[in-house]
């Protein structure tokens, strides 16, 4: 069961850089733009760097290579998130009618922070359970290997 | 050693693998004029040397604050600014967006697109709370002077819904997800914000 979490959670994070790799920045950067936390220059840097930080967390997690330090990743970005969308929602920002998100994602800020909380609520406890969340991984490849040599 | 190694070669091949599928899929920037559209949704001298096309929702907030500032900027340079405005409703959000793009578009065959289109945007947080809007996009077309039997054949038509969706779905070839989304001299912008910097290192002096 560790398994197929560790690669659900890997693959939120695939799909996600993708969905936002093979689209013109500018549409992620007006999402950035929408949670207004950040001056003009660090947000065409998030927009520009955020989606490959996620394609390596993907990565790493779902393969289960660098595990630990996928999961650890993956838990600085979950946490990101809630910061960023919870002050969004106490601002009160107009997150749904920006249109930001285009027209196909339709959950609301508040379900956003549920998910996220859980997600992050997941990966810790991954974490405290790194040795099933290991199976079939690159890792536990690696170390069978090094064992036998 | 052997790990490390494996990691980075693994994470190579997908940078390599993502970036060449990048280049493949993005669009490229000519295409946008590609896009027809009737002259009555365009002013400015074409030949300007600061050419901008949005693709707009008439129920988008940003829209009409993106056209206010937009307008502005016209005002103030009409020589050198050329606009274009393309539909691209977010049906699936906005439930009014389909109607007012259309109203839009049967004013822009009457000739009173720019007249009509800044009563829709100006108006737009009374109408887009009601059931039907419709009765208020008629009063604005009233307002305006245009021909209301043309005007309701035109809404009632196939036609006017068939531009509007033609130029949604190049939007959607361009990359477009959300509104507004401008192409300032060919170069994609998406949102007010960046418009407006955009705007401002073209024009230093407003």
């Amino acid at each position: 069961m560790w398994v197929l979490i560790r690669l659900a959670i890997g693959c939120i994070f695939l799909l996600s850089s993708f969905s936002t790799l093979l689209s013109p920045y500018q549409n992620f950067l007006y999402v950035v733009q929408a949670y207004q936390m950040l001056p003009s220059w660090a947000e065409l840097l998030v927009a520009h760097t955020m989606p490959w930080f996620e394609l390596l967390v993907g990565f790493l997690v779902f393969f289960g290579l660098w595990t630990s330090l996928g999961l650890r990743l993956a838990a600085v970005l979950f946490g990101t998130f809630i910061v960023v969308v919870g002050q969004a929602l106490l601002r009160g920002l107009p997150l749904e009618s920006c249109g930001c998100f285009g027209e196909w994602i339709h959950l609301k800020p508040q379900m956003v922070l549920i998910l996220d909380s859980a997600s992050l609520l997941t990966v810790l406890l991954l974490l405290g359970r790194l040795q099933g969340v290991k199976n079939l991984s690159l890792d536990a490849w690696f170390d069978k290997n090094e064992r036998r040599s | 050693m052997k790990k490390k190694l494996f990691t980075v070669v693994a994470l190579l091949i997908v940078v390599g693998v993502v970036c060449g599928a990048r280049k493949l899929l993005t669009p490229k920037p000519k295409k946008v004029a590609e896009v027809h559209v009737q002259s009555a949704r365009q002013e400015g001298d074409p030949h300007a040397r600061v050419k901008v096309v949005e693709f707009i929702d008439f129920q988008c907030p940003a829209c009409a604050t993106g056209m206010k500032m937009l307008r502005t900027y016209f005002e103030k340079y009409p020589h050198d600014i050329f606009i274009q405005v393309k539909y691209f409703p977010l049906t699936n959000m906005h439930r009014h967006a389909m109607v007012s793009a259309l109203y839009s578009e049967c004013s822009s065959r009457q000739n009173k697109f720019w007249e009509l289109d800044a009563l829709i945007l100006d108006q737009q947080k009374q109408w887009e709370l009601l059931i039907n809007p419709e009765p208020v996009f008629q009063s604005m077309a009233q307002q305006v002077g245009m021909n209301m039997a043309q005007l309701n054949a035109c809404v009632a038509s196939d036609d006017a819904r068939l531009v509007i969706n033609e130029e949604k779905a190049a939007g959607q070839t361009l990359g477009i997800k959300s509104t507004p989304t401008y192409f300032i001299n060919n170069q994609m912008v998406v949102g007010t914000k960046s418009m407006e910097e955009v705007m401002k290192r073209l024009f230093p002096t407003k």
